[in-house]
């Protein structure tokens, strides 16, 4: 058990599709520390990792973290977790805390995107693309590789153009086509990754009109640290959106804010999670014993 | 008494091969006729002996032989059903009624006709899309004219005393269905969302005499099932399009809600409403299937006719209905769900979640496609509506 001197902390993991995320925060949360990496192809394995690595970087033991949730993708492979909730419910609670004032949220990660609306420290009502490339860091991807351009370049030259492009195909396979088009016809680059940017935030910006937008909007998810994206966002809904420094963590972050107020309930109740029993180690999902 | 399974054991089975008991009857010199969507009034089938048979798609099936006369823009379930009557898995069927449920319904009959061999009795009855007088007079016409036809088919009359004795037998299945509902009201209930769905689809895989037997079987073992320790999980109301497979509400149910109730057609829409008696059965049976059955291919806003605008009235004149049934049954949200491409329900979406929203009442609008493949990323956005239903 632990007692009421001893440092208590709480940790989110967030388990993406492409990206791995872990929060740590103390009990006035406060965050101590991030860390992000690729969840890669074993990422059943990952969630060790990145946990032992932001325990490393925060210079803290397990046993002093008091309740970890895990959300995301694949937040059923996170044995060391006590629960599991959903990245709809932690990425508003992750944001809320960061700005509180926050009534809409547009997440954009490299395969989905979703749309909130919260209120009262609540989810108001929210929707997702999760069958369609179109509208995520994806469509970016395709078109970054057809033109083998960085996709830092393309947000940087997307930034200089006067005549965005109209990008008129649903589907990224067919919006590669006509990007490519456009350029054959010598269209100027500039504008014509204005045009997908532009094409990105409206697929976005419908599917969140949807659910109803409000500002304060919050802006997150890795497509987030795009300026392009920002900008075009902010001119597909009419109003400026407010950008977290890092956009990527809110996600764990609401969970290790959702994971200290679980161990503040069942402290409350008298009743604190066995953390001595948990274990950092990897999934076994075959029974042929962890591995590496 | 036997050891042959009883109750919810024996829907099971039947909801396992749904086509076991008929090709039994059949064997034994009954007629099977096979009917598409509720507006077939099975009244009539009944009154003429007939074994009242309907018809699905087969969940999980790849389709192949439709592809090549449907286009894409078919719904997966007239697709499969129309599939399986080419693939020749619906070829003990004497007959078959289908009617103008929607568009694609009433294309599948006629090209169930044009491209599928047997059975060689394929009626199609014409249903308008409203539900005031004329619209109810035509649809009367209708019926007769397919009284007729199967008169002549069965070369037997439906005299007033077989239909009233058929009309007396498919009320009192309905009073049943309605009794085990009631049950499902209690918390927790003692009856999964997908235990019932089997209990659903054995009835309409059943003569109606064993459909009844088999529903105060199920009640009583219902009955008797201990009062469970607290469930934590959301109760939820389900609307939406057909759901002849289990597989859509197992998932909901694993993913933290419990199915107390549905506003679906294998479900609470083919017994809700009795077919009333006293008056002219064919007006009755008119009326029960256009007007009360309740599925969104009949349009009922409530200012037919007039030029004023009012939405939020339309609106209660559409749904009313689900107010109370969520009330009683103290459902905490409700999970609309659609098949791609299946108008009908999904047309309705946007006024059906603006209507719960002026009731208080949380909703989410999922859209599968009769694929297993497609129910993955459902359970996290059930779990997530779940969550904000469980604050």
């Amino acid at each position: 058990m632990i007692h009421n001197q001893t440092p208590l902390y709480f940790a989110g993991v967030d388990i993406g599709s492409t990206m791995s995320k872990v929060a740590i925060i103390d009990d006035e949360q406060n965050l101590r520390t991030a860390v992000i990496g690729p969840t890669g192809a074993e990422h059943r394995r990952r969630a060790n990792q990145v946990m032992i690595e932001a325990l490393g970087q925060a210079g803290i033991p397990l046993e002093t973290v008091g309740y970890i949730v895990a959300t995301g993708y694949g937040r059923m492979n996170v044995p060391f977790a006590e629960q599991q909730v959903t990245e709809i419910t932690c990425h508003a609670r992750g944001v809320m805390t960061l700005f509180p004032e926050a009534q809409s949220i547009i997440d954009i990660g490299g395969q989905d995107s979703k749309a909130l609306r919260v209120g009262n420290h609540k989810v108001l009502d929210f929707t997702t693309n999760d069958k369609c490339a179109a509208g995520t860091g994806r469509f970016l991807e395709v078109i970054a590789e057809t033109l083998d351009l960085p996709l830092s370049d393309m947000s940087q030259i997307s930034l200089k153009s006067s005549r965005p492009v109209q990008i008129t195909s649903i589907c990224t396979i067919f919006a590669q086509q006509e990007v490519i088009r456009y350029l054959s016809e010598g269209t100027d680059l500039s504008d014509v990754l204005a045009g997908m940017h532009d094409a990105t935030a409206s697929r976005v910006v419908r599917m969140a009109r949807r659910i109803g937008v409000l500002p304060p909007l919050v802006f997150t998810g890795g497509v987030a640290l795009n300026p392009a994206m920002v900008k075009a966002m902010e001119d597909n809904l009419g109003f400026p959106v407010l950008v977290p420094s890092n956009p990527l963590i809110t996600g764990a972050l609401g969970a290790a804010v959702i994971a200290r107020d679980k161990y503040h309930q069942l402290a409350a109740r008298g009743r604190t999670p066995a953390v001595n029993a948990r274990r950092l180690e990897e999934v076994d999902l075959f029974g042929g014993g962890a591995g590496k | 008494m036997s050891d042959k399974p009883q109750g919810l054991a024996a829907a099971r089975l039947i909801y396992q091969d749904r086509t076991k008991r008929v090709r039994e009857l059949k064997a034994e010199g009954r007629k099977i006729m096979g009917y598409v969507c509720l507006y077939p009034p099975v009244e009539m089938m009944t009154a003429l002996g007939y074994v009242p048979f309907r018809i699905f798609g087969r969940y999980g099936e790849p389709v192949s032989a439709a592809d090549t006369v449907f286009t894409p823009v078919v719904c997966h379930f007239l697709r499969s059903m129309v599939d399986q009557g080419m693939k020749g898995n619906y070829s003990f069927l004497d007959g078959i009624i289908g009617s103008h449920t929607c568009d694609i319904g009433s294309v599948a009959v006629h090209i169930w006709k044009d491209y599928i061999p047997e059975p060689n009795f394929v009626y199609f009855i014409d249903v308008p899309h409203t539900d005031h007088l004329p619209a109810q007079e035509y649809f009367k016409g209708q019926i007769l004219d397919l009284k007729r036809k199967m008169e002549e088919f069965a070369e037997q009359e439906i005299t007033d005393s077989m239909l009233a004795e058929a009309i007396a037998l498919h009320n009192r299945q309905r009073q049943l269905v309605r009794e085990l509902y009631e049950l499902r009201k209690a918390d927790p209930s003692p009856l999964s969302g997908t235990e019932n769905l089997e209990v659903m689809v054995a009835l309409c895989s059943l003569p109606v005499e064993e459909g009844n037997e088999l529903l105060q079987q199920v009640i009583e073992e219902v009955k008797e099932r201990s009062q469970e320790q607290l469930d934590e999980r959301a109760r939820v109301l389900v609307w939406g399009t057909v759901l002849d497979n289990s597989a859509l509400l197992q998932v909901i149910e694993e993913s933290g809600a419990s199915v107390v109730i549905d506003d679906t057609c294998v479900g609470t829409r083919a017994y809700w409403d009795d077919v009333p008696v006293g008056g002219d059965p064919w007006d009755a049976l008119a009326r029960r299937n256009l007007v009360d059955l309740k599925c969104p291919r009949t349009y009922r806003q409530a200012t037919f006719g007039q030029l004023k605008r009012d939405y939020d009235t339309d609106l209660d004149s559409q749904f009313g209905y689900l107010k109370n049934m969520a009330k009683d049954w103290h459902a905490e949200g409700v999970i609309l769900q659609s098949l791609k491409y299946c108008d009908s329900h999904g047309y309705d979406v946007p006024g059906i979640r603006h209507y719960l929203d002026t009731l208080g009442i949380p909703s989410i609008y999922i859209e599968h496609d009769y694929t297993e493949g497609s129910l993955a990323p459902i359970r996290t956005r059930i779990e997530a509506f779940v969550e904000t239903i469980k604050v």
